[in-house]
């Protein structure tokens, strides 16, 4: 129990610090008037910008968290990460062709929804080659990936090079690959609310058979699980959560990978606890890296997906230090 | 009562045969060592019979249903596994373990874990992680969370390989008694304990079934010497036996 108080509590603060960081410091009495419905002009800039961000990036970081819990589950190795099986670069490729392509809709929604498009597809690319390969096992899934992951990044590389102008330049690009939250409307942030609790729901669900997969394939089977198709099914509920995290948040490194760990070492590593507990690290440490792409070299952004890299590398290195020590 | 039976079993994997025409019926109450030398297809039999592989040709009945239409979990309801080797991929307790176990039966008494702990000697162990419990400790834990739904067939793959003497000895014979209520069948390596403990002994060799009778009568069968290839010296302390192998 005081572990998850902590979480929230610990989640809370970092939401407050991280709406009062930025371009312009705030107070938390600012913030409070601009919740209260002040009608000043920094009050308004809070509300309608600064404040959806940084929920935004506590809903990236949870879907991050469950998604990693998920594929570390799945592929019962700690070092799997949410971007494994080619998400990544389905997603960087929909998020490439939306930003070089003149194609006739609005780009604020056309980015995301390839994104997501480019994320899952690829997921499925990687399950229906391992499946006519007739590898349908954790270890066929990876090395398709990786096959599938090393096509579309040629892919990518060669739309940029062949498509990018004066008009769009690679840096655009390139910085979304690296990473960063969208501020979505008010509005936005009522259906973001409900994806996060509908993959919340999901991954719950679960929980009880990623356990039998932790005690491997043979015992899982002989408690019950019907093992490859539990695979398949909780390597596609994966991938939406990822999909729906790389469409709100490109792509962020290190987030996926290392909240599962922290959680492990709170809660343990049963997942009916340990997928809430990962999905709160997650959010807590984006909100609080965004804050500190937002703030640390004014007026620039620095990518959100470098701030997660540089402070999540160390960090984990750390962690498999004690591991290993202990 | 005949709670399990193999028809006709083939498992092929590629070009060679691991298993070739077995039939066997183990019933409701005995326990049964199933012996051979390396490569008889004991482990194969074993898979077979647990569902968990699935025959080339021929089929395994649990009670009247065949095996392979059953649902998984019904299966794991009625028949628990004990595999050669078992590691979890994370460090769990052994409470975790333990829930994990119980959370295949459809319902449990309320002090279903409670009862496993003490029938098993866990008390004290509880909050222990895998990785810290030693390998008779890891025995008895493997064992607890496959009988804590208390299923009516264990099928168990040799999983004293790897212990000491005193904790082989203790395992085998807590597996042997479970014969005498529950059907229990054992793939064991140490001749000595399965003439010793079991009621019945199955002899394969080569994906073969060689010889199955009463442990009494079996052990003084010419068949077992020709099956694993040497002669036995047979001697005879009390109840129990013990075979030194000649060229």
């Amino acid at each position: 129990m005081k572990v998850w108080i902590g979480l929230a509590g610990l989640l809370l603060l970092s939401l407050v610090v991280a709406a009062c960081a930025g371009h312009a410091w705030a107070s938390p009495v600012d913030l409070w008037r601009a919740i209260a419905g002040d009608e000043a002009l920094r009050s308004r800039l809070l509300f309608e910008w600064r404040l959806p961000r940084v929920i935004a990036a506590a809903f990236v970081g949870a879907l991050l968290g469950l998604g990693g819990t998920i594929y570390q589950g799945v592929f019962r190795n700690p070092l799997a990460e949410p971007y494994l099986l080619g998400s990544a670069g389905g997603a960087a490729l929909g998020a490439t062709v939306a930003l070089l392509v003149p194609l006739a809709l609005p780009q604020s929604w056309l980015l995301p929804l390839l994104a997501f498009a480019g994320a899952w597809g690829a997921t499925l690319l990687v399950i229906g080659i391992s499946r006519v390969a007739g590898a349908v096992d954790a270890a066929g899934l990876l090395l398709a990936g990786v096959a599938v992951a090393a096509i579309l990044g040629a892919l990518r590389s060669f739309m940029m090079l062949a498509l990018s102008d004066e008009t769009v330049s690679l840096q655009v690009v390139l910085s979304w690959v690296l990473g960063g939250v969208q501020t979505p409307t008010w509005s936005g942030i009522g259906w973001l609310v409900l994806i996060v609790a509908a993959c919340v729901g999901l991954a719950q669900t679960l929980a009880r058979r990623l356990d039998l997969l932790g005690l491997g394939e043979a015992m899982a089977h002989a408690f019950g699980l019907e093992v490859r198709r539990f695979v398949m099914l909780a390597v596609l509920a994966g991938s939406v959560i990822v999909a729906a995290a790389v469409a709100y948040g490109g792509l962020v490194a290190f987030v996926g990978l290392a909240s599962p760990h922290v959680a492990r070492w709170l809660v343990g590593p049963l997942h009916r606890p340990l997928l809430p507990a990962s999905a709160l690290v997650g959010a807590i440490v984006v909100v609080l890296a965004d804050a500190i792409a937002r703030s640390a070299l004014p007026p620039a952004e620095i990518p959100l997906g470098l701030v997660t890299a540089v402070a999540g590398g160390p960090f984990f290195i750390l962690l498999l230090a004690r591991r290993l020590r202990s | 009562m005949t709670v399990l039976t193999a028809e006709n079993l083939r498992v092929a994997r590629g070009k060679s045969t691991l298993l070739r025409d077995v039939s066997l019926t183990f019933h409701a109450t005995e326990s049964v060592a199933i012996i051979g030398p390396n490569g008889a297809g004991k482990s194969t039999l074993l898979k077979a019979l647990a569902g968990t592989e699935a025959p080339t040709d021929g089929q395994v009945r649990l009670g009247r249903r065949n095996l392979a239409e059953l649902p998984a979990a019904e299966r794991a309801q009625e028949i628990g596994f004990l595999p050669q080797h078992f590691e979890p991929h994370w460090d769990l307790s052994v409470v975790e373990l333990l829930e994990i176990g119980a959370g295949r039966a459809r319902s449990l008494p309320v002090d279903a874990l409670e009862n496993t702990v003490a029938a098993f000697e866990l008390g004290g162990l509880e909050r222990r992680r895998w990785s810290t419990l030693s390998g008779g400790e890891r025995a008895r834990v493997l064992l607890a969370m496959v009988l804590v739904v208390d299923p009516p067939v264990l099928l168990a793959d040799e999983p004293a390989a790897s212990l000491d003497i005193r904790h082989r000895l203790d395992l085998l014979k807590a597996l042997a008694e479970r014969g005498e209520d529950r059907l229990s069948v054992v793939v064991v390596h140490d001749l000595d304990l399965a003439f010793s403990f079991f009621d019945r002994v199955v002899v394969l060799a080569r994906g073969e079934l060689i010889a199955d009778g009463p442990a009494a009568e079996l052990v003084s069968d010419p068949r077992l010497d020709d099956a694993f290839g040497v002669r036995f010296e047979r001697l005879r302390a009390g109840e129990e036996w013990h075979l030194r192998a000649c060229r």
